[in-house]
Formats: C-alpha cells, sequence, structure tokens
C-alpha cells in the first residue's frame, strides 16, 4: 500500500517537474512565483536524484581522480552552503524575518540548477561526439560560434532563474538581490579555485 | 463559491507576495520594468539572438583565442 502511495506520488511529482521545467523556459516569473510556495518533497528528491545519475555518468568520461559519489556528496554540500548563505544574508536584510522561509530558497534554488544541468549534460553529451580541441577549420569555427551563443544562452538563463530565485524567496529587492549576489561571489570564486586546484570540479556546478 | 472565493484570495496572496521593485528614480524604475517584463515571458525569443550577435562579435574581436575558449570549455564539465 506505502509502495503504491509512493510510487502514484513520484510520478505525479515527476509530471510536475516536467511541467515547471517547461515553465522555467517559456514562463519563468510566474513559474518561480510558485516554485517557492512549494511544499512537495517529491520534486527536488528527482532532481537531485537525476543529478546524481549525471555524476556517475560524467564519472566514465573524466580522469577518474576521484569517486563519483564523493563528487556528488560535495555538490550537495556547495549547495547547501548556497542556500544557507543566501538564506541567512536574507534574514540579515529582512526586517520580518517570518517571511523568509527556508524551504522556499531550497525549492527555488533546486530549480534554478536546471540551466547548469543542462548545460553540463550537453557539454559531456558533446564530449561524445564532438570531442575537443576545436579546429580552426570553417566548421570549427562554426561550431565555436555556436557553442559559446549556446552557453550565453543558458548562463543568461541561469542569471535570470538565480534572480527571480532570490527575490521571491528573500522577498528583497533587485539592489539588495545584487549585494547579496557580489556578497556570495565574494568567497564563491577563490572557493572555486580552491576545487579547481584540488581537481574536483573544473567549472562548479552549481 | 466559497471554494472560488478562497482561490481568487489565494491567488492574489501569490501575486501580491512581494513589493515591487523601486529602483529610486522615476525613470530608471521605469526602464527597469521595461526591460524586465522581455525576461518574464518567452526570455529566449530575446537571448537567443542577443547572444549569437554577441559570439559573433566575441569571434571578430578575439579570432583564434574563441576556439580555444571553446576547447577548454569543452573539458569544463
Amino acid at each position: 500500500m506505502d509502495f503504491k502511495k509512493i510510487s502514484v506520488n513520484g510520478l505525479s511529482s515527476f509530471l510536475i517537474v516536467i511541467n515547471r521545467c517547461a515553465g522555467l523556459i517559456f514562463n519563468p516569473y510566474k513559474t518561480m512565483r510558485r516554485i517557492s510556495e512549494e511544499k512537495d518533497v517529491y520534486q527536488p528528491a528527482l532532481i537531485i536524484g537525476i543529478i546524481f545519475i549525471y555524476f556517475k555518468f560524467i564519472y566514465y568520461l573524466r580522469d577518474k581522480i576521484y569517486p563519483a559519489t564523493i563528487v556528488y556528496i560535495l555538490f550537495i554540500f556547495n549547495f547547501v552552503l548556497t542556500v544557507y548563505f543566501f538564506y541567512f544574508l536574507s534574514r540579515l536584510f529582512n526586517k520580518n524575518i517570518k517571511e523568509v522561509k527556508l524551504s522556499s530558497f531550497v525549492y527555488t534554488f533546486i530549480y534554478s540548477l536546471l540551466p547548469t544541468l543542462i548545460w553540463f549534460l550537453s557539454t559531456s553529451i558533446l564530449y561524445i561526439f564532438l570531442p575537443p580541441p576545436r579546429t580552426f577549420s570553417l566548421m570549427g569555427k562554426g561550431f565555436s560560434i555556436f557553442f559559446i551563443a549556446y552557453s550565453l544562452s543558458l548562463l543568461i538563463w541561469k542569471f535570470i532563474l538565480v534572480y527571480l530565485a532570490l527575490r521571491f524567496s528573500s522577498k528583497q529587492n533587485f539592489f539588495r538581490i545584487i549585494y547579496m549576489m557580489i556578497f556570495f561571489l565574494v568567497w564563491f570564486i577563490p572557493y572555486s579555485i580552491l576545487l579547481y586546484q584540488l581537481r574536483l570540479f573544473r567549472i562548479p556546478f552549481i | 463559491m466559497n471554494n472560488i472565493n478562497f482561490r481568487m484570495k489565494q491567488k492574489m496572496n501569490e501575486v501580491f507576495s512581494i513589493e515591487p521593485n523601486d529602483l529610486g528614480t522615476g525613470y530608471l524604475t521605469t526602464f527597469f520594468k521595461k526591460i524586465t517584463s522581455y525576461f518574464k515571458t518567452m526570455p529566449f525569443v530575446y537571448v537567443i539572438p542577443f547572444t549569437f550577435l554577441i559570439s559573433m562579435f566575441m569571434y571578430f574581436v578575439l579570432g583564434r583565442f574563441l576556439i580555444k575558449l571553446v576547447t577548454v570549455l569543452q573539458y569544463g564539465f
């Protein structure tokens, strides 16, 4: 009985995740506002699960210095660190502390991982079919222009989603959100360099 | 009727959950609202042509460095 309930809940959450992902592409503002009110625990579990599968998949493509599970645990640690950082910063900025909910940060930030996951997954698939280095031929140049445009599009989408995640979770105005992002980058850039030096992440999965 | 009222109230709470952005001066706020309205629905309609233009521009400015950058990025996952 319990198994049936869990599987039905899981399936319905899976459909909601697909619907929300499409919503974040076509209607990011409205969708992120709905996500910030979310309470279904299956949805973040599903997304985190998909990311785990991704880390297992790229283990076979990378240098295999560290096991996939360790890299995945580090990703979870980075994610928790990011969410708590913004949560505490929002509590500092906000007069009405009761308005700031940790769950809202978790849900919105989980969904804002979507562009990251798409970029990392597509880059790893391209690594199989069109392995680097890129050449200076016409095809190489064309692909490079396409790849930069594709990466920039996903980066802009990521900025939109992170901004909206912060806007609906912290309930702060534009300037304060920009300050929060700057504070975040102050520690996150050196931290990313450290992770690069330790050969854990080349580009941080965040 | 009660159900409709409840849904209406829920929708109103959702819409007014955050204060509208105010950037200090009226001109700046209007400009900000105009710009952000493009990103609220179907942002890719504007983002994709914009990024293609940017990457073309980057190719003309950076030249071969851009191709090397793509190689580095392709190892970045």
